[in-house]
C-alpha cells in the first residue's frame, strides 16, 4: 500500500490543478459569450446537423498520421530509460528503427499529405 | 539399345509430337508425312519385342528399372510379357494406321491433330509397359485428355457433349480405382513393410477377403467403365460416332483393351479371392452386356454406332472368356482382345472410308456398293466375317477359346454367349447386305471411288493379321501363354497343376510342334487335366459357390463333346 | 546473452524478411523519388530483394532453429513456406508489370505492398509463439486490404477492398479471441508451452470454443467453406495479379500458421464430454473435416455455374483448400506432407492460371470473361498449351502436378482410415473437371470473337508464365525433389531447438 502513496499524491495534485484552473478562469478571465462558444467542442465540425456530410480527405490523414507517429514516438521513452543497459547495440536498433520512420515520414511528406496550401485532387 | 527398347518405344511418339511442334502450321503435308513417318518408326521400334520375345523367360522382359520418387516407393519401371507385348505391337500398329487414316479427313488444325494422336500413343502404350501402379494411372490418366481433344475439336455430330462424356465417365471410374491402388499400397506396407506400387510384389501379397472385395470394386469401377462392361456402357456409343475415324479406331482397338488389360494384369493376380467372388456379377453383367449390345446393334440406322454396340457385344464376351478364370477361357479372352481390336478397328475405318466419300453414315442412304467399290466391299467382307467369327479368320479362333473354357465351368453361360455370336452374325450380315448388296440406285454413290493405294496400305496389314491368326494362331497363344500361366497359378490354382506343369518340360516341344498342331498348349493341357491325376479341386480359401467353376480338371467329361465336333472339322478347313 | 535486443544469431536468421522489409522500404521512397517514367524500374527493385532473400533462405535450409527468445522457429518448415511465398510474390511482381500501365496504379506503392505482405507472410511460416503468429498475420491481412481496393476508380475493387476489410477484421477478431482463450488457460503464447499445459489438464469445453474460435478464423484466412463468402467477390474485384497473390500467397500462409498452431499447440488435442462420432473422439480434426467436405462440394457446386473466370478460380480455390485440408484432417506425417506439398503445386497452377488471365487484359478488354478466352490457342499456342497444362493440373489430370498433390492427400486420408472422406474428395475432384474442361473448351475449340484487340507478350509475362508452366510440368512428370522436401519439412515441424554455438 505504501507504494501507491505517492501515485495517490499526484493524482491529488493534478485534480487540484485542473480543478484550480478552471475556477481561477471563471473567476478572473472575461466572459463575451457567443453560440460558437457554448457549443460544446469546436474543432471544425458543426456538432448538430447531418451526419453524412463531406469532410475533406486530409482532415483524416491528418488526424491518423499524427497517431502513428505518436505513438511510436511514445516507444522512444522506455529506450532512452533503458539506454545504459542497451549499450550501442540498442542505440542501432533505435538508429533502425527511425529510419523506418523516417522514410513513413518522407513519403508521406512528398506524397503532399501535409500540404495544406493547394488543392492537388 | 535393346536395355531401353521399351523407352525408345515409348517416347518416340511423344518426341515426334515435340518436333511436330516445330512445323510451322501452314506445312500441312510436311505435317503428315512427319507424323506417318514417326508412327511408322514407332511400329518398327517395337517390331524386336515380337522377335526377340523370350519364352523361356518367366518375368518381365525388356524391363527397365530407375528411380521416380523413391521416397514414396514409386518407380519408373518398365516391363512387358507375352500378352502386353502383343497390345504394344496392336498399339504401334494401329497407331501408323491411324496417321495414315487421318491423310485426307482431316484438314483443319491438323498440326494439333497430329500432335494430340501422338501423344495419346504415348498415353497408351505406357499404360502397357508400366509395372508400377502408380506409373500406369498416370499414363492412364494422360490418355484421357488428347482424346478428349480428338473428339471434342475433330468429331462430328454433338462431339463437345461426346468428348466432355467419355471424359467424365472415364475419369469418374479411375479416380475411385486411384482410392483402390492407394488402399493396396497402404496394405502392401501393413504386410511388408515397405512401401511400393511394384505390380510384382503386390500381386505377391495376402491379402483379407474383405479387403479384397473393396479394392477389387474399386478396381472394378475403374475398368468396368473402361471396357466398357454392360450398365458403364453408355459413353462408348456417342464417343465412338463422334469421334473422328482415327479416334474410333485407337478407341475400339486399343483404349477398350485397357480396361481388360487392368483386369488381367491388376484386378485378377492380386485380388484372386475376391475376383472368384464376383465371377457370377461379372460373369452376369458380361452376358447381358453380349446379349444387349447385340440386339441394339441390330435396332441402328447409323453404320457407326452399329459397329460401337458391336463392341460392347464383343467386349463382354472378352470379359466372360477371362472370368471364366480358366486357362482356356483366359486365352481365348486375351486374344480376343488382340482380334476384336483388328476387326473392329478395321471396321472402323471402314466406315470412316465411306464417310469421307459421302458424309454420312445412315446406312438407308447406302446401297450396292459392291458394284462401286469392289476392292471395298472385299475388305469389308473379309472384316465383317472376322468380326462374326468365321473359322479361317481370326474371330474364330477367340470365341471357340472363350467358349469353350467358359462351357467348362458353366455350359448355360457359353451357351447364352453363343447366342450372342449368333445375333453379331445377324446384324454385321443384315448390314453388309444392306450396305453392300441391292441396287446401286443413288447416282452419288454410283460415283464413289474405290479404295486408294493409301487406304489399301491401312487395311493390308489388319486383313494379314486377321488371316494370320485365323489359320496359324499358335505363335500368339505361345505369347500369351506366360501371362495365362502366371495368372490362373494366383487366381485358379485349382485348374493349374497341369498348366503349371507341362511349359517347363513340354515348352520346346511344343514351339517346334506348334505348326504341327497348329493349336495352342493350353488347349491340349487342359484336355490332359485328368491325366495329370484327379485333384481336390476348391482351394480352402474359395468361396463355397466357387467349387462348380473351379477346375478343367474338375469335369474331365465335358469339355470333351464341345471341342471336338467343332475344332477338327474347321481346322483342316482353315489350312 | 543480451537482455533485451536481438542477438547475432537472431539477426542473421531474421535476414530474409530484413532484406524483403528494407527492399519494401526502398520501394517507398522510390515512388515519391523517381520521375514517372521511371517508375518501371521498381520492379526490378522488388525483384531483386525478393531473389537475394530466396538466395539467403536457400543457404540456411538446413537450419533447425529457434531465435528471438523461442518465439521464431527458423526449420525446414519455415523455410519451405518462405521460399514459396518468395517465389509467389516475384511471380506476382512479374504479372503486375504490365497491368499496372493499363490500370495505372503507381508501381512504387503496389510493390511495396507486395513486399509487405510477402513479410508478414514469412512471419506466419516462422512464428511459434500466438504474438509473433498474430503480428505476421495482420502486416499480411492489412496490405491486402490495401492491395484488394488498388484500383480505385473500379467500383469492383472498392467493393472488394471493403468486404475484404470488414470480414477480415471479423476473422481476425474471432482469432484473436481464440488465442486469448488459449492464452488464459494455459498461461502462456508460446505454441509448445501451451502444448506441455494441456497436455497435462484435462481440455474443458472452453478449449473446445478456443479451438472454435481459431478454426473458424483460419478458416476464413484460407476460404474454406462456411467462411468463404468474402472469397468470390474479393478475388473478383482485386487486380488480377493480386488475386493471383492472395489466392497462393494468403492461402499458404494461413495454412502455414494453422499448421503451426495444431500441430505444434494443440497435438493430439481432442473434446472431452462432446461425444464422439464413428467411434473416433471429437477433436479438431472433426472441424477440419467437416470444413474439408463443405469446401470441396460448396467451391465445386458453385464453380460449376460461373462465366467469369475469376470467379470461377475463386471457387475453385474454395475446392482447393477443401482438398488441402484433408492432409490436415488426417493429421499424419504423411498428410501434413502432402498439404505442403500441394501448396506448392497449387501455387504454380494458380498462378499462371491467373497469369493467364492478366495476359488477357488488354486496352478495352477486361479479359475476365470465359468468352474472353475463346480461340486463345490459335492467337498464342504456347499460352494455350499453358493454359491447358494449369487447367488439367488443377483437375488433377497427370502428368501434371496436380495429380502428384492429389494423389498423395488422397493416401493421405486413406492411410489414416478416412475412407469416406477420400471418396467425397475424389468424386468432387472428378466433378471439377467439368469446369475446367470447359475453360479448355474455350482456350482450344472455341474460335474468337472478331475485332477483338490482339494479345501481346511482355517479356515479364513470358518468363512468369514459363516460370509457372515448367513448374506445373516438371513436379508432375519428376516429382521427387519436391516429395522430398515436403516430407523433410514436415518432419520438421516442431523439432527445432534454442540455437547454441558462436551464433547466440
Amino acid at each position: 500500500m505504501h507504494d501507491w502513496v505517492p501515485i495517490l499524491i499526484m493524482l491529488g495534485f493534478a485534480t487540484g490543478f485542473a480543478a484550480f484552473n478552471i475556477g481561477a478562469s471563471k473567476l478572473i478571465g472575461p466572459k463575451h459569450p457567443t453560440p460558437e462558444k457554448l457549443a460544446p467542442y469546436e474543432c471544425g465540425m458543426p456538432p448538430v446537423g447531418d451526419a453524412r456530410e463531406r469532410h475533406p480527405v486530409k482532415f483524416y490523414l491528418v488526424a491518423m498520421i499524427f497517431l502513428l507517429f505518436d505513438i511510436e514516438v511514445a516507444f522512444l521513452y522506455p529506450w532512452a530509460m533503458a539506454l545504459r543497459e542497451l549499450r550501442w547495440v540498442g542505440f542501432m536498433q533505435l538508429i533502425v528503427f527511425f529510419a523506418i520512420l523516417l522514410s513513413g515520414y518522407v513519403y508521406v511528406w512528398r506524397k503532399g499529405v501535409l500540404d495544406w496550401g493547394r488543392d492537388r485532387d | 539399345m535393346m536395355a531401353h527398347l521399351l523407352t525408345l518405344i515409348l517416347f518416340t511418339p511423344l518426341a515426334g509430337a515435340g518436333l511436330l511442334l516445330c512445323v510451322p502450321r501452314a506445312q500441312e503435308q510436311a505435317i503428315r508425312w512427319t507424323a506417318a513417318i514417326v508412327a511408322t518408326l514407332g511400329f518398327l521400334l517395337s517390331l524386336p519385342l515380337w522377335f526377340r520375345y523370350d519364352f523361356t523367360a518367366t518375368g518381365w522382359q525388356f524391363a527397365e528399372r530407375a528411380e521416380w520418387i523413391p521416397s514414396i516407393g514409386a518407380w519408373y519401371y518398365l516391363g512387358v510379357d507375352g500378352y502386353s507385348a502383343l497390345l504394344i505391337l496392336l498399339t504401334t500398329l494401329i497407331g501408323a494406321i491411324a496417321v495414315l487414316c487421318s491423310w485426307a479427313g482431316i484438314t483443319e488444325r491438323v498440326k494439333e491433330y497430329y500432335v494430340s494422336l501422338l501423344i495419346l500413343q504415348t498415353g497408351l502404350l505406357g499404360a502397357f509397359m508400366a509395372v508400377d501402379f502408380l506409373l500406369f494411372f498416370l499414363f492412364w490418366e494422360v490418355m484421357l485428355v488428347p482424346m478428349y481433344f480428338l473428339i471434342g475439336i475433330w468429331g462430328g455430330g454433338r462431339r463437345l457433349y461426346s468428348a466432355i462424356k467419355f471424359f467424365l465417365y472415364t475419369l469418374v471410374g479411375s479416380v475411385v480405382m486411384l482410392l483402390g491402388i492407394l488402399a493396396l499400397y497402404f496394405h502392401g506396407h501393413s504386410v511388408t513393410g515397405a512401401y511400393t506400387f511394384d505390380v510384382t510384389e503386390l500381386q505377391q501379397l495376402t491379402i483379407p477377403f474383405a479387403l479384397q472385395k473393396w479394392i477389387f470394386l474399386a478396381l472394378f469401377f475403374g475398368f468396368a467403365i473402361k471396357v466398357p462392361m454392360f450398365p458403364f456402357h453408355t459413353w462408348l456409343p456417342d464417343a465412338h460416332t463422334d469421334a473422328p475415324t482415327a479416334g474410333s479406331v485407337i478407341l475400339a482397338a486399343i483404349m477398350l483393351k485397357m480396361g481388360t488389360y487392368g483386369f488381367v494384369r491388376f484386378s485378377l493376380p492380386i485380388l484372386p479371392d475376391a475376383s472368384r467372388y464376383f465371377v457370377p456379377l461379372v460373369a452376369a453383367l458380361a452376358i447381358v452386356g453380349i446379349v444387349y449390345g447385340a440386339l441394339v446393334a441390330l435396332a441402328q440406322t447409323d453404320w457407326k454406332r452399329l459397329v460401337a454396340y458391336s463392341s460392347v457385344s464383343h467386349m463382354g464376351m472378352v470379359m466372360l472368356g477371362m472370368f471364366a478364370l480358366t486357362p482356356v477361357g483366359l486365352t481365348g479372352g486375351l486374344l480376343q482382345q488382340i482380334n476384336h481390336g483388328i476387326s473392329t478397328g478395321a471396321l472402323f475405318l471402314i466406315v470412316g472410308i465411306v464417310y469421307e466419300r459421302r458424309h454420312t453414315r445412315e446406312i438407308a442412304e447406302y446401297g450396292g456398293l459392291s458394284k462401286a467399290m469392289p476392292v471395298f466391299a472385299a475388305v469389308f467382307l473379309i472384316m465383317t466375317l472376322s468380326s462374326i467369327g468365321l473359322p479361317a479368320l481370326n474371330g474364330f479362333i477367340g470365341e471357340l477359346l472363350i467358349l469353350q473354357g467358359v462351357y467348362i465351368v458353366h455350359p448355360i453361360w457359353a451357351g447364352v454367349g453363343a447366342v450372342g455370336i449368333v445375333l453379331g452374325a445377324a446384324y454385321m450380315l443384315w448390314l453388309f447386305q444392306r450396305t453392300m448388296f441391292g441396287t446401286l440406285d443413288r447416282p452419288e454413290n454410283a460415283s464413289m471411288a474405290d479404295l486408294g493405294a493409301r487406304e489399301i496400305v491401312t487395311f493390308a496389314p489388319l486383313i494379314a493379321l486377321a488371316v494370320w491368326i485365323g489359320i496359324y494362331p499358335a505363335p500368339f497363344i505361345r505369347r500369351l501363354e506366360g501371362t495365362v500361366t502366371r495368372v490362373t497359378a494366383r487366381v485358379n490354382p485349382a485348374a493349374q497343376p497341369a498348366v503349371a506343369g507341362v511349359p517347363a518340360a513340354a515348352g520346346p516341344a511344343l514351339n517346334d510342334t506348334g505348326a504341327g498342331t497348329g493349336f495352342n498348349p493350353t488347349l491340349v493341357t487342359c484336355d490332359s487335366a485328368p491325366a495329370a491325376g484327379p485333384k481336390p479341386s476348391a482351394t480352402p480359401s474359395a468361396p463355397p459357390d466357387f467349387v462348380t467353376i473351379a477346375s478343367c480338371a474338375d469335369s474331365p467329361s465335358k469339355p470333351a463333346p464341345k471341342p471336338a465336333p467343332k475344332a477338327p472339322p474347321k481346322k483342316p478347313g482353315g489350312r | 546473452m543480451t537482455a533485451i535486443g536481438f542477438s547475432r544469431g537472431d539477426l542473421y536468421y531474421l535476414l530474409p524478411e530484413l532484406i524483403v522489409c528494407t527492399g519494401a522500404l526502398l520501394l517507398l521512397l522510390a515512388d515519391v523519388a523517381l520521375s514517372q517514367q521511371r517508375q518501371a524500374r521498381a520492379a526490378w527493385v522488388a525483384i531483386l530483394s525478393l531473389g537475394a532473400a530466396a538466395t539467403l533462405l536457400a543457404v540456411m535450409s538446413a537450419s533447425e532453429t529457434t531465435i528471438a527468445r523461442g518465439t521464431f522457429a527458423v526449420d525446414g518448415f519455415a523455410i519451405f513456406f518462405k521460399l514459396l511465398f518468395v517465389m509467389s510474390a516475384a511471380v506476382t511482381v512479374l504479372l503486375s508489370h504490365r497491368y499496372l500501365t493499363i490500370e495505372g496504379g503507381r508501381p512504387g506503392e503496389y510493390y511495396f505492398l507486395v513486399l509487405c505482405a510477402t513479410a508478414g507472410m514469412m512471419i506466419m511460416a516462422s512464428g511459434i509463439d500466438l504474438i509473433v503468429l498474430f503480428i505476421g498475420l495482420e502486416t499480411m491481412a492489412v496490405c491486402f486490404y490495401i492491395l484488394a481496393g488498388f484500383l480505385k476508380p473500379n467500383r469492383r475493387s472498392n467493393e472488394a477492398a471493403v468486404k475484404y476489410f470488414l470480414l477480415g477484421a471479423f476473422s481476425l477478431a474471432l482469432l484473436l479471441y481464440g488465442m486469448s482463450l488459449l492464452y488464459g488457460l494455459t498461461g502462456s503464447t508460446a505454441l509448445r508451452a501451451i502444448a506441455t499445459a494441456l497436455a497435462s489438464g484435462s481440455s474443458g469445453r472452453l478449449l473446445a470454443v478456443a479451438v472454435m474460435l481459431l478454426v473458424a478464423g483460419l478458416g476464413f484466412k484460407i476460404a474454406a467453406a462456411p467462411f468463404h463468402m468474402w472469397a468470390p467477390d474479393v478475388y473478383e474485384g482485386a487486380p488480377t495479379p493480386i488475386t493471383a497473390f492472395l489466392s497462393v500467397g494468403s492461402k499458404a500462409a494461413a495454412f502455414a500458421m494453422l499448421l503451426r498452431i495444431f500441430f505444434e499447440g494443440l497435438p493430439a488435442f481432442h473434446l472431452d464430454g462432446l461425444g464422439s462420432v464413428f467411434g473416433q473422439p471429437l477433436g479438431w480434426a472433426s472441424f477440419f473435416y467437416v470444413l474439408s467436405v463443405l469446401s470441396m462440394t460448396i467451391g465445386n457446386l458453385a464453380a460449376l455455374t460461373q462465366t467469369n473466370v475469376k470467379r470461377m478460380l475463386a471457387y475453385s480455390s474454395i475446392a482447393q483448400a477443401g482438398y488441402m485440408l484433408i492432409g490436415i484432417v488426417a493429421g499424419t506425417p504423411r498428410g501434413v506432407s502432402a498439404a505442403l506439398l500441394y501448396l506448392v503445386v497449387y501455387a504454380f497452377m494458380q498462378l499462371g492460371a491467373f497469369g493467364v488471365i492478366v495476359l488477357m487484359r488488354r486496352e478495352g478488354v477486361a479479359g475476365d470473361e470465359l468468352r474472353d478466352l475463346a480461340g486463345l490457342s490459335s492467337r498464342q499456342p504456347a499460352i494455350g498449351i499453358a493454359m491447358l497444362l494449369f487447367m488439367l493440373s488443377l483437375g488433377g489430370i497427370p502428368p501434371t502436378a496436380g495429380f502428384m498433390g492429389k494423389v498423395w492427400l488422397f493416401a493421405s486420408a486413406i492411410e489414416a482410415g478416412y475412407f469416406g472422406l477420400a471418396v467425397i474428395a475424389v468424386l468432387n475432384s472428378a466433378l471439377s473437371l467439368y469446369y475446367y474442361v470447359r475453360v479448355v473448351v474455350y482456350v482450344w475449340v472455341r474460335r474468337e470473337e472478331p475485332g477483338t484487340p490482339p494479345i501481346v507478350l511482355s517479356r515479364a509475362m513470358i518468363v512468369a508464365l514459363a516460370f509457372a508452366a515448367a513448374g506445373t510440368l516438371a513436379l508432375g512428370v519428376y516429382p521427387r525433389i519436391l516429395f522430398e522436401l515436403a516430407q523433410a519439412s514436415a518432419a520438421s515441424l516442431g523439432r527445432a531447438e534454442p540455437m547454441l554455438g558462436w551464433l547466440r
